[in-house]
């Protein structure tokens, strides 16, 4: 029987019980529909919180040394040149003080950053430009405000090229930051050279953080390694200053993250299957109901010359059409409640946000070719699974014997 | 010549549950390539269970079905469908059609179950319907839609689409008027003469003498030869006696 024929008969068949048909469906749009919103959605958390929070930046390996021995400022050129597997290593200096314009004045944070700090911090300039080499070197008055900051200071006019006095002196602000997620936008965050964080703010040449690139194809977990030993050996941390070292990637943190979204995602799944198996077994049925109601017309085809195999097709593609149209409306109905959903869960976030300053997470639902592509698998595998058994059973009826049902 | 039909000591015994029916009791029969024969005999007599068998519908319980020489009992379900699709056209006592299709479909479908391309399909089925003479108008109907006699003549020419070398016929003119009887019946002729075998059930003794030969059935037996002449001795006295 030819695969046009098939169709046709099919089709028939289907054209003629089409409001059974849809209600059969159902767990199967169901079913579908909840694998592809939940994948849509944890894709889209992953991605927010990835751009939100940095998860992306996974080569990122913070490290710290504390007790007597503390990483100086000088330390960070030798470190980069002792650990090869870093592209760079940067860090930068804490400190405090009054921060203030022509005409407005706070207190605020005072960060001391190398070059590349940023670069981990995943904070993006808005406007200017980053620090130089030489500024850095030479301790140079120049600062970069973020965007809330600029706000606090200057208003709505311009602070790019101002003066602000930083404890008494004058620096020039020369490039504007987006917020990180951390800072507070009620107060001031400035950044200035390490260098001259350290000469003119802070008094002393601790470095608060640092943080290493870990080149591109080196692996982390090893890097990680490394910068123990190498740490280890470097500020001779022995007997009971052994403990005083803190090494660790962001990828721990991925990871992490990961197995919650595993865990979420393991629930869902489970959901999904429990209805996709009802829908299947639905399919069944309804196939069961149809190969009882059409015994005559079976009876009749196989008496006309009909194989075995020509009926276990055309009853196999009926089940698979069933499942395939109910698959194509979950997988649409998955994406509408997905960005439905994230429209809700957005808003949420953001009003909650809004009031403590905190978290907001932007979730747009990722429509992965993948996830249509494993949901279709699904509905062929479903129809195939639970349409064999009916269609096998109309393929072996008796011709006469069919013919004489009533 | 060995024969179209070639049926040895057949018996036919239903055994489904019940009280097994015994519907053919040995039956043998042959038919030679281009015979046009009839089967007469009484309601119960076995003679759709006999047609079964000929049409590769169903297998002999006991007994051997030489159909052009080929042992169909030694055949597999598919097998058997293959030479159902291909040599055999079948007129079922109830017309069996797709009540929900059209005329033109119905008529096709067995061309679905065999290598005669899409294009040729209505051709084929047009000149079975005009065979039987049913007129054009009715082709798009479907089939529910048509009187008896009108789903008889459907029913035949869905058992002649695929251009067969035995058509078996189950009381095709039960239904039908003496005039639309008549142009069925040659249509059967007209198959006989292409050189196709004809085998035909009925209880119509005017239907019978447009046969080459008749046999009678009696409880899953066939009348042996003296017995056949018995029978035509007794009605021709009984025609007289009525005189
Ligand atoms: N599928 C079946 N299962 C059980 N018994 C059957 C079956 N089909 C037929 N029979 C029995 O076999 C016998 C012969 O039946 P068959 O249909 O061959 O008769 P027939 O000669 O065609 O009669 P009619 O002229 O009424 O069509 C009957 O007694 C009938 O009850
Ligand atoms: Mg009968």
């Amino acid at each position: 029987m030819r695969l046009r024929d098939l169709w046709a008969e099919t089709w028939e068949a289907l054209d003629a019980n089409r409001g059974r048909s849809l209600l059969t469906v159902l767990g199967i749009v169901i079913g579908i529909s909840a694998v592809i919103a939940m994948t849509a959605l944890i894709g889209g958390v992953r991605q927010g919180l990835m751009t939100q929070m940095g998860l992306d930046r996974s080569r990122v390996v913070n490290m710290a040394v504390y007790g007597s021995q503390q990483i100086k400022v000088e330390d960070l050129d030798k470190l980069q040149k002792g650990m090869p597997e870093y592209e760079y290593i940067t860090g930068s200096a804490m400190g405090s003080g009054k921060v203030a314009s022509e005409t407005k004045s706070s207190d605020g944070s005072i960060t001391g950053v190398a070059s590349h700090y940023f670069d981990v911090t995943g904070q993006k300039l808005v406007k200017g430009r980053l620090f130089t080499t030489g500024e850095d070197d030479s301790a140079s008055t120049v600062v970069i405000l973020d965007q809330s900051s600029a706000r606090n200071l200057f208003g709505k006019g311009k602070a790019l090229g101002e003066k602000v006095r930083i404890q008494g002196i004058e620096y020039t602000v020369v490039g504007i930051l987006e917020d990180g997620q951390m800072s507070d936008p009620k107060s001031v965050n400035a950044y200035v050279p390490l260098h001259t964080c350290v000469q003119r703010v802070t008094g002393y040449d601790n470095v608060d953080t640092v943080a290493g690139m870990v080149r591109e194809g080196e692996d982390i977990d090893s890097a990680v390694r490394q910068t123990k030993e190498y740490l280890t050996s470097y500020y001779h941390l022995t007997g009971e200053d052994a403990d005083n070292l803190y090494v660790s990637s962001t990828k721990s943190l991925i990871d992490s993250f990961n197995t919650v979204m595993f865990g979420f995602q393991l629930l869902m799944t489970s959901v999904a299957s429990i209805s996709l198996v009802v829908g299947g077994i639905g399919i069944m049925n309804m196939m069961l109901t149809n190969v009882t109601e059409r015994i005559r017309e079976i009876g009749l085809r196989k008496a006309l010359g009909a194989r075995r195999s020509d009926i276990t097709r055309q009853f196999l593609l009926e089940s698979v059409f069933l499942t395939l149209a109910g698959g194509a409306i979950g997988i649409v109905l998955g994406y509408v409640g997905a960005f439905a959903l994230a429209g809700v869960a957005t808003s949420v976030l953001s009003s909650a946000g809004g009031s403590d300053g905190g978290l907001s997470l932007t979730i747009t639902p990722v429509i992965e070719p993948m996830a249509v592509l494993v949901a279709t698998g699904i509905c062929v595998l479903i129809g195939v699974v639970f349409g064999y058994y009916p269609a096998r059973r109309a393929a072996r009826l008796d011709p006469v014997e069919s013919l004489h049902y009533q | 010549m060995t024969p179209v039909i070639d049926v040895r000591g057949v018996h036919r015994i239903y055994d489904s549950g019940g009280v097994p029916t015994h519907a053919l009791r040995g039956v043998t029969l042959q038919v030679q390539r281009g015979e046009f024969l009839c089967i007469m005999g009484p309601s119960g007599s076995g003679k759709s269970t006999l047609m079964n068998i000929l049409g590769c519908l169903d297998t002999p319980t006991s007994g051997t079905y030489l159909l052009e020489g080929l042992d169909v009992s030694k055949l597999d379900d598919d097998e058997l469908a293959r030479i159902r699709a291909a040599r055999i056209g079948f007129v079922f006592q109830s017309f069996n059609l797709l009540p929900r299709s059209t005329v033109m479909r119905n008529v096709m479908l067995p061309l679905l179950y065999t290598d005669v391309p899409r294009a040729d399909r209505e051709r084929r089925a047009c000149e079975a319907l005009g065979a039987v003479g049913l007129p054009a108008e009715y082709y798009d109907h479907r089939s529910n839609e048509l009187s008896g006699g009108q789903m008889q003549r459907v029913a035949i020419a869905r058992a002649l689409v695929n251009d067969p070398a035995l058509v078996l016929a189950d009381e095709p003119t039960g239904n039908l008027d003496s005039a639309t009887s008549e142009v069925v019946m040659r249509t059967f002729l007209k198959m006989r003469e292409a050189g196709k075998t004809v085998v035909l059930i009925t209880h119509d003794a005017e239907v019978a003498t447009w046969a080459d030969r008749c046999v009678h059935i009696r409880d899953g037996r066939l009348l042996t030869d003296e017995q056949e002449r018995e029978l035509v001795a007794r009605s021709a006295s009984r025609g007289r006696g009525r005189t």
